[in-house]
């Protein structure tokens, strides 16, 4: 059973959510090329500090860094360094804040200059895996239904899903019960209920499923080394459906009349 | 962060009943199922298990019904 949060404390969440997502728009548009991946996790780290904010990766387990940067076919957890980037790589960038003790957790992947168009097919793909996990985030169904639609979704269109890792609760820590698979069977594992907070993040390989870590203990890359994209938002399930913890809380209205 | 999954639960289990294929029927010891059908891991010494035997079985957290026979306890 994970924690339900309340109302003042979904307000904290969302506030987390928001500096992480404005940090990656900046990411986003500083990602050019011939800029070091160490110099994107600098970026990352002001702009949340300046925020008010602390870096949620940061000593994580040992995590070197504020940012995660997995480049093509990095799926997650690339450490930031000396590579530098350039023309058509696709940059997956996860980033994690805590305010006032709650954490915020997003990530997207950008092209840097002009995608080629597999991998502009497959972050769109992968994109859309997310929001269709997200569709399914209403109470009384389950987090296997989430799954169900993130894989569902992705295979249809000849991709592959990462098992490995998984999407997960997120509060007053950045792991929480339950563990939110990108795959497996509709109608399992734990019900959906009003105030659960999910971050949902589906890691899609153009290739095979397998990855494997590497060497320095944490970049996870694809084992047939085909590209792979990454999309992750941080959902509060409320009583009319998901609310996107980083967009401004959608059912005002709904409310007002119930 | 995504965080690294767990896959499977291992649970322990009593061998209930052998069946074809290096099938066995086992009864987990938490109780919540009463039977799964679960097939052997590698080890060609788990193949000669027997009614009653001691075992630990792996189960997928969503497939409850099926496991694998991971070791004797």
């Amino acid at each position: 059973m994970s924690v339900q949060k309340c109302w003042s404390e979904l307000q904290t969440m969302a506030r987390a959510c928001r500096i992480v997502v404005d940090a990656l728009d900046a990411l986003e548009a500083a990602a050019a090329l011939g800029v070091t991946t160490k110099e994107m996790d600098r970026i990352a780290r002001e702009h949340i500090e300046k925020a008010g904010a602390r870096p949620a990766f940061l000593g994580y387990r040992g995590y070197p860094a504020t940012l995660c940067i997995s480049v093509n076919e990095e799926v997650v957890h690339g450490i930031p360094g000396p590579r530098k980037l350039r023309e058509g790589d696709i940059l997956g960038l996860d980033l994690g804040c805590i305010v006032d003790g709650f954490y915020g957790d997003a990530a997207r992947t950008v092209a840097v200059g002009r995608a080629s168009e597999e991998a502009a097919r497959l972050m769109k793909v992968t994109r859309e895996s997310l929001f269709a996990g997200i569709d399914a985030c209403h109470p009384g169904k389950r987090v296997g239904d989430i799954g169900h639609a993130v894989q569902t979704h992705a295979e249809s269109h000849g991709y592959s899903v990462v098992r490995e890792f998984v999407g997960h609760g997120i509060g007053t820590s950045l792991h929480e019960e339950p563990q939110v698979p990108n795959y497996g069977p509709h109608g399992r594992r734990e019900r959906l209920v009003p105030g659960m907070c999910l971050a949902i993040e589906p890691m899609v390989n153009a290739g095979r499923a397998e990855v494997e870590v590497l060497a320095d203990g944490w970049t996870a890359v694809t084992r047939d080394r085909s590209l792979s994209a990454h999309f992750e938002l941080s959902v509060a399930v409320t009583a009319f459906g998901p609310w996107i913890l980083s967009e401004p809380y959608p059912y005002a209205q709904e409310a007002a009349h119930a | 962060m995504p965080e690294a999954g767990r896959e499977t639960l291992e649970v322990e289990a009593t061998v209930r009943e052998a069946l074809p294929n290096a099938l066995f029927r086992v009864e987990l010891a938490t109780g919540t199922r009463a039977a799964v059908t679960a097939h052997v891991a590698g080890e060609s010494s788990l193949l000669r298990l027997r009614p009653g035997d001691a075992v630990v079985v792996e189960i997928a957290p969503f497939d409850a019904g099926r496991g694998r026979i991971v070791r004797r306890r």
